[in-house]
């Protein structure tokens, strides 16, 4: 069952769920919602209102999947979400971690782990990036082709990775973290990586729910083998 | 459960290693081992699960029982009474049976809980660990350690499960933090 749907007040639902505030800046909705409904915010900003509540309730509900996801989604409304989820990370997120992940490093001193942490860090910065660089000029433009993109594998075991690698950040943080270090910025990397994580988790559910069925349909449909 | 983990005996006189292995057998740790000395134990110790040692052997080895003093009982015959939240765990040879038995219970009784709930790795996975840190694969671990593909698998999960790691250079990270490689 939905969470929220076109009656629902937009200011509410991102008020109860902060989280939603990247979802919908990508959908082409700014904050200064007003106290309007869904339906009436996506009318003003010429979005297809089922499309934004079936994003922002798979996002938030990890049981919820649209009745009928071929009438909800087109491949290019899926498309220009995922690349401006993936713009958004790199110009945005990642960059934001990197910024404050400086600062604490250089007000910290040595006396703890945080190098090393840094180093993870950058490992999983590299593979993300090199999964979302996949995904806009591999996978996408072979998808708008109709064609089986290559590496899919490849791609889908990478985006596993990199959460993996998100969770584990965060682990060494909480569990793991030793010696002395500017606590407040701490706190201010790890706000950072956890919203970073869970907006990743829940993004790459949309793309297993959404666009790879998606996909499979139209690679059905143009008489292609999946993989 | 503490069925296949091992207790090492280091450094006490014949008498005790008998009294203390029926007690320890008794409550549930059948796997014992008697060493004259640290030294002597040395190449093996590390492969133990718990320890039983007098209070001169423990300070003069702090380096190696500290990180394992959760695991560790020691024997003192200036020891208090145990209140049975101190660790490591104290016994003292005077002590009368009832409470020798008690002290042993809670100590067998702790090491077949600590893993889970410390989070602490076997020596079993402490190796499978180090090798997955050296980039190997699990048919490379298998081999090393003489043990089936799926036994690895076994242990990288449990592994995982408790350090609450899931991927290989995590687990890496972990191994460098921890000076296991």
């Amino acid at each position: 069952m939905a969470l929220f749907n076109k009656s629902s007040r937009l200011s509410e639902a991102i008020l109860e769920n902060p989280q939603l505030i990247p979802v919908v800046n990508r959908l082409g909705v700014a904050l200064g919602v007003g106290e309007q409904s869904i339906g009436s915010v996506c009318a003003h900003a010429h979005i297809d209102p089922d499309f934004f509540l079936s994003i922002v309730n798979t996002f938030l509900d990890k049981d919820y999947f649209p009745a009928d996801p071929q009438d909800t989604f087109t491949l290019s409304k899926t498309v220009d979400y995922l690349r401006k989820t993936a713009a958004y990370y790199l110009s945005a997120q990642l960059p934001n971690i990197e910024r404050h992940f400086s600062s604490l490093l250089a007000r910290s001193g040595s006396d703890n782990n945080l190098g090393l942490l840094r180093g993870f860090f950058d490992d999983m910065k590299a593979q993300m990036t090199e999964c979302l660089h996949y995904d806009s000029q591999v996978l996408f433009p072979a998808l708008e082709r109709g064609e089986v993109p290559p590496d899919m594998d490849r791609s889908v075991s990478g985006h596993r990775e990199v959460e993996e690698k998100l969770h584990d950040l965060l682990c060494f943080f909480v569990v793991h973290l030793r010696g002395e270090y500017d606590r407040n910025l701490c706190m201010a990397v790890v706000s950072a990586v956890f919203s970073l994580d869970n907006d990743y988790r829940q993004n790459n559910r949309i793309r297993s729910r959404i666009l790879f069925p998606f996909m499979q349909g139209l690679i059905g449909d143009a008489n292609v083998e999946i993989l | 459960m503490t069925k296949g983990k091992t207790v090492s005996l280091i450094g006490l006189s014949t008498l005790e290693n008998i009294g203390l292995k029926s007690l320890l057998r008794d409550a549930g740790a059948p796997h014992v081992e008697t060493f004259g000395s640290f030294a002597e134990s040395s190449p093996l110790a590390d492969k133990s699960d718990a320890f039983v040692v007098r209070a001169d052997t423990f300070a003069a080895n702090l380096d190696f029982f500290m990180p394992r003093r959760q695991k560790t009982l020691i024997v003192s015959e200036s020891a208090g009474q145990d209140d049975g939240s101190c660790r490591p765990f104290i016994i003292n040879p005077r002590d009368d049976e009832s409470r020798a038995e008690a002290v042993i219970g809670r100590f067998v009784e702790c090491l077949a809980d600590n893993p889970e709930e410390h989070g602490e790795l076997s020596a079993r996975e402490r190796e499978v660990l180090r090798l997955i840190a050296q980039g190997k694969i699990n048919k490379e671990i298998a081999d090393i350690l003489c043990i089936s593909i799926n036994t690895v698998i076994t242990h990288r999960k449990n592994i995982s499960a408790k350090l609450n790691i899931k991927s290989a250079q995590g687990l890496s990270l972990y191994a460098m933090m921890n000076g296991l490689i």
